[in-house]
């Protein structure tokens, strides 16, 4: 792959992006030191709950980035393709599987084996099936999943509500099975705490990306999808929060001087979808076109907090059950009625010129109804979309050259478009 | 009579509801003689290769009389692709039952409810009523045609009927009026009693597992091969009528009690749970092998197998897995390896 000069400003704060991630996996050692429960939780699960019951969570597909950002993960995917497992199937489960094969350590996306195991299929079936395999692979760990019903377009809010009763229920026996396993007993006292963090951390990021509104936006991916990893590991913390805070307090001096991540923004995208996370440097070729991705529902959605309705006081009231709300109302899952309406909404509050979907061979649920969405975006709204073929964590499916020659006819049709 | 369809990889849509309503449940297929066009224009082509295959037909247009679509919960693409039947498929009626994931207490009572929300949106669309004693009537049809058909099954290990008969049978039950069914089955029943054991003793006998296997040509294509299926796991044979709902107390609850107590498929969880019944019927008809059929991009049994293949190559039962594209041109090319696979059992 070519070499790609990086031009764009990332913020100072993110750059101690390292130190969380270094507390974390220093938090994971001391926990197994001191025979402290550990769990395994897939994206979408309520981490919360985990750090109420006293667990250390330990989330593999982040680990997985971290092996693709290495350029590690397709050895790890091959390795696992080695065991029967289909060149087809989700390139995150695989690099774990080969991760965990090959005894990696922590710091190139390995993982340690847990107490137990919390999935769901809220994002997807894959994360169920992920840790049905891993559960099996490492001698039979525990293994509890939250099944969310699938909300689609024409889902009432009856249903709603029995969805989430449902979905509650299971939270309820999620704390007895961690209780069974671990003997640690849920306290409210301190589910209050971790909820009033974690509500805090979502609320900060979402402020950051309001500064993006900005023109020029003074935030990057360089920031967004580096600054992810303690949004789905770290929820509930203090540290992160301090983190988020600084990123915002250099944003908004950005903002106040009229400084851009972008030294010249002309154009402004929104990337839907997973990154390519073994070459993010990628999204760096957008600068030579002076464009800039300012918005990325991927990452918002990990904010949590998206939904109006559910405010502090609730969080603070009822820690357990305000987390079904959470998890029906992901960004990440939104049936296609309501994606077509966000985007088109967000477009506008970001004034922004063209979106970019991700069809990612690995995530199913994410690419469908991608055709649909662009479709509805381009003939219902006018905003300009591409579709770049690729996959998150597996580099053999991705198309450097032909990426490239799309992007910039996509570019090309973007500065006609601002011209009339 | 106005039809009911039902989109789903693992047969838990309560048939008796629609059957209760009046009308006649008909389950939709994927046709492997087809080229898929319009479906692509909304689903990637690297997703389930079944799925997108029914969209294409519901896209040009189903048969008129159906009036109505239910999807039941079954993987990420079908799951998903319901927003896009949403989209692009004009019918009075279209609602996405959420058959739950997992096998408790607590996934029961949602699937009760569940199952009501489509009483409820059944009766206000077609403005019906949908009483229990109708759905009890139902439930009784229903068992009947269970029974014949694990009774009619049987005489696949009896060596008497061939698995692609069986197969063809299956299917049509699934997609005609269950009382011209009743009559069906019960007339061939008859016939097989009368008939002898008449098929090639040399013939292989083969467990058949997987993915949704729709395609009758297919399965006379392995008897082609001497592969006769003397028993299944799909959703087109033991699947669809493994046990009887119970036919006393509340029948929405026996429905949904039905459907969580039955053979797991891949698409649930814990799926792995899928090999106890495939041992179990290893041992039961001793079997020569048994063949695992994915359709191309279908997770849940890519998935589930490598474990399969672990656990088979212990019990020392030959397994054979295959990935295969939905048209026909393409079984030929698999001939080598079935073939290799029939001189090693």
């Amino acid at each position: 792959m070519s070499k790609i000069k990086k031009t764009g400003k990332m913020l100072n704060a993110t750059n101690k992006l390292r130190n969380e991630m270094g507390r974390h996996f220093l938090a994971i050692e001391q926990a197994y030191r001191e025979g402290k429960p550990t769990a395994w939780a897939t994206a979408g699960t309520p981490v919360e709950l985990l750090y109420s019951m006293g667990v250390q969570p330990m989330l593999p597909e982040n680990s997985a980035t971290i092996s693709a950002a290495l350029k590690k993960s397709q050895n790890f995917i091959e390795l696992a393709e080695d065991q029967g497992y289909s060149y087809d199937l989700c390139s995150y489960f695989k690099t774990n599987v080969g991760a965990v094969l090959s005894n990696a350590e922590m710091s190139e996306g390995g993982t340690r084996k847990p107490t137990f195991m919390l999935s769901s299929d809220v994002i997807c079936d894959t994360h169920v099936n992920w840790f049905q395999v891993q559960s099996e692979r490492m001698g039979g760990v525990p293994h509890f999943t939250i099944d969310v019903p699938h909300v689609v377009s024409n889902t009432n809010n009856r249903q709603r509500e029995y969805f989430k009763k449902y979905i509650k229920e299971q939270l309820w026996e999620l704390l007895d099975f961690i209780t069974e396993i671990t003997g640690n007993e849920y306290n409210e006292a301190k589910a209050r705490e971790i909820a009033q963090n974690s509500y805090e951390m979502g609320k900060i990021w979402q402020e950051v990306f309001e500064l993006r509104k900005n023109i020029p936006c003074p935030v990057s991916t360089r920031d967004t999808f580096g600054g992810l990893f303690p949004l789905f590991t770290m929820t509930g913390l203090k540290s992160p929060i301090k983190l988020y805070k600084r990123m915002y307090k250099e944003a908004k001096e950005r903002v106040d001087n009229g400084i851009g991540a972008l030294e010249k923004e002309e154009f402004r995208l929104m990337w839907e979808g997973i990154p390519f996370w073994y070459q993010l440097k990628y999204f760096s070729t957008l600068e030579k076109f002076n464009a800039i991705i300012v918005y990325e529902p991927y990452v918002y959605a990990f904010t949590k907090y998206t939904n109006p309705n559910i405010t502090l006081q609730d969080v603070l009231k009822n820690p357990v059950e305000s987390m079904a709300e959470l998890i029906l109302s992901f960004w990440y899952i939104y049936d296609l009625k309501t994606r077509i309406e966000m985007f088109a909404k967000t477009v506008k509050e970001w004034k922004i010129d063209g979106v970019l979907l991700h069809n990612n061979y690995s995530c199913r649920p994410n690419s469908c109804g991608l055709y649909d969405l662009k479709k509805h975006l381009m003939d219902d709204y006018g905003i300009p979309c591409l579709i770049v073929d690729a996959d998150m964590n597996d580099p053999r499916k991705f198309n450097e050259q032909q990426t490239t020659n799309k992007i910039e006819s996509f570019i090309e049709i973007l500065r006609k478009t601002k011209k009339k | 009579m106005k039809k009911i369809a039902y989109f789903d990889a693992a047969v838990e849509t309560p048939e008796e509801i629609i059957i209760a309503a009046d009308m006649i449940p008909v389950r939709l297929f994927g046709n492997p003689t087809i080229g898929i066009d319009r479906a692509n224009e909304h689903v990637p082509p690297t997703h389930c290769v079944w799925a997108r295959n029914i969209l294409e037909q519901a896209i040009k247009g189903l048969d008129h009389d159906i009036k109505g679509v239910i999807t039941t919960h079954g993987c990420d693409c079908t799951n998903r692709e319901f927003d896009i039947w949403l989209e692009c498929i004009k019918l009075p009626f279209l609602f996405f039952l959420n058959a739950p994931l997992k096998r408790n207490e607590t996934a029961l009572k949602f699937f009760i409810k569940d199952i009501k929300e489509l009483i409820f949106q059944l009766e206000e669309q077609f403005q019906i009523k949908i009483v229990s004693d109708k759905i009890m009537e139902a439930i009784r049809k229903m068992n009947q045609i269970r029974n014949l058909l694990r009774d009619i099954s049987d005489y696949r290990a009896k060596m008497i009927l061939e698995g692609s008969e069986f197969h063809a049978l299956v299917k049509r039950v699934q997609q005609i009026d269950k009382s011209e069914a009743l009559e069906i089955l019960k007339t061939k029943l008859e016939v097989l009693k009368n008939k002898k054991s008449h098929l090639d003793n040399k013939l292989k006998k083969i467990l058949l597992t997987g993915s949704v296997i729709d395609d009758t040509e297919f399965i006379r294509f392995l008897e082609s091969l001497g592969l006769h299926i003397i028993i299944d796991d799909i959703c087109i044979g033991t699947k669809y009528f493994w046990n009887n709902i119970d036919e006393n107390g509340d029948p929405i609850k026996a429905i949904a009690k039905y459907h969580l107590s039955k053979p797991i498929y891949s698409t649930k969880f814990p799926s792995y749970e899928r090999f106890k019944i495939l041992k179990y019927f290893t041992e039961k008809y001793k079997v020569d092998g048994v063949i695992n059929i994915a359709q191309k991009f279908c997770e849940p049994v890519l998935y589930d197998h490598p474990y399969f293949s672990k656990k088979f190559k212990e019990l020392e039962i030959p397994y054979l897995f295959v990935e295969m594209e939905y048209n026909r041109e393409s079984y030929k090319q698999l001939t080598t390896r079935f073939e290799a696979f029939r001189e090693i059992i």
